[in-house]
């Protein structure tokens, strides 16, 4: 796999016709540090972090384990609030907004696609793919012409009615892709999205969303291990110790 | 059709642990069953000896002179009774009128002297509607006449006197003036009402033959006995009547002219609904426990969904609706449980003839039913239900209320 695709998808013109070649941050983060209280014992999982995401980047975080990936992740995801610094999406500092901006901003600005799929057990492949346009108020007609293509994009047409019980990791993966991408967030967040499939599903996996990252522009943001999805990824910053060693 | 609307997702997520929902849903069922049916035993029961007070005494509404209920004299009468009843019986919760002379009376025979309570009644004006000792006649017969010599005494009274259907017996009383008159009777019925006090204290006389005796005029009476639809009534009936009456009488409920009864029967409500409180609230806390640990094992899937998106508040209303929908349906399963019981105690009934004996046992002069029905009213049933779905619901406030705090960052590393 070229691993220029990934730089090529950052200039591609993404469904809403904005461009990345401009430089926009979608995400910026500035000198973020996040600690822990454990009892007597402060546990810096971010020191200092600063960082800028691009529309239309097909990004990595790496490092070794407890390195402060995930951590990073969450606090761009609105998931929990850094104790230290700023953190902007799309220009609009996260610190200012009270919990139902940041469920609302999560709602329509973030998509999440996580490493044990976390789908809702009770619905179907489609009622979980729509979830989001629901929340969002989004009409049933929409709604219905969206998810569907959306499903047909990661490849699961025909499966729409389906639970996840009855759908294997990679299926299910890609009904949290299809859940992530539907309210065309600003970017999605994937938290070790490969960790629980095998490979030959991984390398599907990670053709969707680049797919879905060239096609309409999808800006992808991985905390990952796994070297396929950094073989990927046009940018990788790697992460020791809760700072930046290293990004290119 | 898509489910992804929180109605059907609370709907679907509380079927996820079928045992644990049926198990609730049984407690809910059977919590309501008891309160339905333990209230449905007193309604029954406390509406019976109502009216059974009411047709043996004053009614459920009594008319009466201002200084009776004070000084129960015979001096203390209500006149016109005529023209009253007819106002009375204008009121649509009204469905009788008639007007008594009761009081005291001694009676004597050759050998025996007994003091007793009496009756005086036109048995035209009445029946089993308004008079229950109609049904307890088991040897001869009631009155025929407002008029005449007969006189119908209680079995442990006619016993006592050493009397017979036909025998005579001389009733001595004291009139309006203070006088003391005399009469004769011969004995036409002997009444059993089980109710030791009225059986060995009661006895009735044709009411005109009373008034030519204790220079009582047409249509005079110590009370005119009111009775009602629905002895709950009685209060709302008693104000609007009130109005129309002149200053020198009163109008009483019956709880006011048999306080101990109303004493009595106020205990065992509230005995009652204690009872029925505590079962509610151990159904709520079992409520409580389903509901609070269905939330803590779905932490992670509650920081999941606010994670995508979910505000807080909409997954406290979704836990919301899981405890709505428990509720609902253990009404539904309520009814069903409820159904075969109610209908068995509303027919047949529970005999408890053996622990009353054969003297029977009574309240206030009131006899207690040897078997004990099942009859709630409406408005009971109703509350209950009500009672039922408010607790399943606030049993689930402080649940719903955890599952929207959740950290979704804290919880999503959760496994």
């Amino acid at each position: 796999m070229d691993v220029k695709e990934g730089a090529t998808a950052s200039t591609s013109v993404s469904a809403d016709g904005q461009t990345g070649a401009d430089g926009n941050a979608i995400v910026e983060l500035e000198s973020v540090t996040k600690v822990y209280h454990q009892g007597a014992v402060d546990v810096f999982a971010l020191r200092g972090l600063s960082l800028s995401i691009k529309k239309g980047e097909f990004s990595a975080l790496s490092g070794p384990s407890g390195s402060g990936k995930t951590t990073a992740l969450n606090l761009i995801g609105a998931l929990d609030s850094p104790s230290e610094g700023s953190i902007r999406l799309e220009g609009k500092s996260l610190a200012s907004l009270g919990r139902r901006e940041l469920s609302r901003i999560r709602r329509d600005r973030i998509g999440f696609v996580f490493q044990a799929y976390n789908l809702m057990p009770v619905l179907t492949a489609y009622e979980n793919a729509e979830t989001v346009l629901r929340l969002q108020g989004i009409d049933p007609q929409e709604r219905r012409d969206r998810v569907m293509a959306l499903l047909a994009d990661v490849g699961l047409e025909g499966m729409e009615d389906r639970l996840p019980g009855a759908l294997s990791g990679g299926q299910q993966q890609r009904v949290a892709i299809a859940r992530a991408i539907a309210s065309n967030p600003a970017i999605v967040l994937a938290d070790e999205p490969t960790a629980n499939v095998d490979s030959e599903t991984a390398e599907h996996l990670l053709d969707i969303m680049q797919k879905l990252s060239r096609t309409r522009g999808v800006t992808f943001l991985f905390s990952t291990h796994d070297p396929r999805v950094m073989d990927r990824a046009s940018r990788i910053i790697r992460i020791v110790d809760g700072r930046i060693a290293d990004d290119s | 059709m898509s489910r992804a609307n929180l109605p059907s997702m609370a709907w679907l997520n509380i079927w996820r642990n079928r045992r644990r929902t049926l198990l609730t849903l049984s407690s809910i069922a059977f919590g309501v069953m008891l309160a339905i049916l333990f209230t449905g035993l007193g309604d029954q029961n406390w509406r019976e000896m109502i009216d059974l007070a009411a047709r043996l005494g004053g009614g459920h509404v009594s008319i009466q002179n201002a200084e009776y209920l004070d000084s129960p004299t015979l001096r203390n009468s209500v006149r016109g009774s005529a023209k009253l009843r007819e106002q009375a019986l204008r009121d649509a919760e009204v469905l009788r009128a008639v007007t008594r002379i009761s009081g005291q009376i001694m009676l004597s025979t050759a050998g025996q002297s007994y003091g007793a309570g009496f009756i005086g009644l036109n048995p035209g004006d009445e029946d089993v509607q308004t008079l229950s000792l109609i049904d307890a006649i088991d040897e001869g017969e009631m009155l025929t006449s407002s008029r005449g010599n007969q006189i119908i005494l209680g079995r442990q009274l006619a016993q006592n006197l050493n009397v017979r259907l036909k025998s005579k017996v001389v009733y001595t009383l004291t009139d309006p003036k203070g006088e003391i008159i005399y009469g004769v009777a011969r004995v036409s019925g002997i009444v059993t009402t089980g109710a030791p006090t009225v059986d060995s204290g009661l006895s009735i006389l044709p009411i005109d033959t009373l008034r030519e005796n204790l220079g009582m005029a047409e249509g005079e009476g110590t009370q005119i006995a009111l009775f009602l639809k629905d002895h709950r009534e009685a209060d709302r009936v008693a104000a609007r009547l009130a109005g129309g009456l002149a200053k020198d009488l009163a109008i009483l409920p019956w709880h006011r002219t048999q306080p101990e009864l109303a004493g009595f029967i106020a205990m065992k409500v509230a005995g009652a609904q204690l009872m029925e409180m505590i079962i509610l609230v151990l159904v709520a806390a079992g409520i409580f426990n389903t509901l609070f640990v269905s939330v803590m094992e779905r932490l992670r899937e509650f920081g999941i969904m606010l994670a995508i998106g979910f505000s807080p508040v909409t997954l406290f209303a979704l836990v919301m609706l899981e405890s709505l929908w428990l509720g609902l349906v253990g009404l539904v399963g309520a009814v069903i449980v409820t159904a075969a019981p109610y209908y068995y105690f509303s027919t047949k009934g529970i005999d408890i003839s053996d622990q009353l004996g054969l003297t029977g046992t009574e309240v206030a002069g009131v006899a207690l039913t040897s078997v004990m029905r099942v009859g709630i009213y409406p408005e009971n049933a109703l509350i209950i239900a009500l009672a039922a779905l408010t607790g399943t619901l606030l049993s689930a406030v402080y649940p719903a209320w955890q599952a929207g705090r959740v950290a979704p960052a804290e919880s999503i590393r959760l496994v």
